[in-house]
């Protein structure tokens, strides 16, 4: 069983990012080893003058196979952002957008106050808002509040890779939610994507992971498993610590 | 007639459509969204919409991102 967003279950809980790769076809390579089934475009203009024959990024990712997910990445104030979200909705023809109001150009942290001003108005127009934020626990549930469709907190900075910096704040994040909580940004390498989804995440989404890695087409697949093998380890329950060693024979029958 | 492209100027010197515009640039009509002066024009505008001096035009489309 997947998660839900906007009345769709989304079985694959890995997202991915479609920046930085070497050209299209290694995002579109890259996606489908990854097995998503929702990637991140962002809004930008065009370019002018290039030739008519020349591809888009949507010609290499089918938005009949594929659900695209744009987010409003450059935007440093509500109303850019809520600009941003007006004109993907119109060019994809589709209410979900990835709300991303940041604060400035050299932490690339979310700015609090505005991503909150821009969800309300967001959610006021009928959007479906897949909230970046901070690891601020009652702004997160404050995005909830206001109708957010989910909520997703940074692992640490956009672009860093540094893996989960603040696990006590993500746990009460998870713990407070009823609507899915997705790890967004920071994460570095699988095991930092299965320490996600061992907390109890419902996805998490990723670009620089796999498309800054040597070989983004194997880390592809790395996440893909990294995520299911932090799920199934949550859904398992993992085994009580113990601060004594324990042995796994039976002491029964024992020779001696 | 000047016009403000994507923060770049353009000048001509005959009315343009939006589909001329775009027709004149190379500018594929696929998976674009026109907006002038702020306003979202829709596709099927774009023959009949006539650019007007000092307007300020955005192509946008979907790109590489996160």
């Amino acid at each position: 069983m997947g998660f839900l967003i906007n009345n769709k279950i989304y079985n694959s809980r890995l997202i991915i990012g479609s920046g930085k790769y070497k050209d299209f076809k290694q995002t579109q390579e890259a996606l489908k080893a990854s097995d998503a089934e929702m990637i991140t475009v962002a809004i930008k203009r065009t370019n002018i003058g290039q030739n008519t024959n020349q591809k888009s990024l949507l010609d290499y990712i089918n938005p009949n196979n594929y659900k695209i997910l744009p987010n409003t990445a450059g935007c440093f104030s509500a109303e850019d952002a809520v600009r941003v979200s007006m004109l993907a909705r119109e060019l994809l023809n589709d209410n979900l957008i990835k709300l991303e109001v940041l604060a400035d150009k050299n932490t690339l942290l979310p700015n609090e106050k505005e991503t909150l001003i821009a969800a309300k108005e967001l959610v006021g127009l009928g959007f479906s808002v897949m909230v970046y934020t901070t690891d601020n626990v009652l702004l997160a549930n404050e995005l909830e509040t206001i109708g957010c469709a989910a909520i997703m907190p940074l692992a640490s900075p956009i672009g860093t890779g540094q893996g989960i910096i603040n696990k006590a704040n993500i746990k009460k994040i998870i713990k407070n939610a009823k609507i899915p909580i997705i790890i967004d940004a920071g994460i570095g390498t699988a095991s930092d994507a299965t320490i996600a989804m061992e907390m109890g995440c419902d996805a998490v989404l990723l670009n620089s992971a796999i498309a800054m890695s040597k070989n983004p087409i194997l880390m592809a697949k790395a996440m893909k498993h990294a995520v299911i093998a932090g799920r199934y380890a949550y859904e398992a329950k993992r085994m009580k610590l113990s601060s004594i060693a324990i042995p796994s024979s039976n002491k029964k029958n024992a020779l001696s | 007639m000047n016009i403000l492209i994507n923060g770049k100027k353009f000048f001509s010197e005959t009315d343009l459509t939006i589909s001329e515009f775009l027709k004149k640039n190379n500018i594929s009509e696929n998976n674009i969204v026109v907006e002038i002066n702020k306003e979202i024009i829709t596709k099927n505008l774009w023959e009949k919409y006539k650019l007007n001096n000092n307007d300020k035009v955005e192509i946008i489309t979907a790109v590489g991102g996160g």
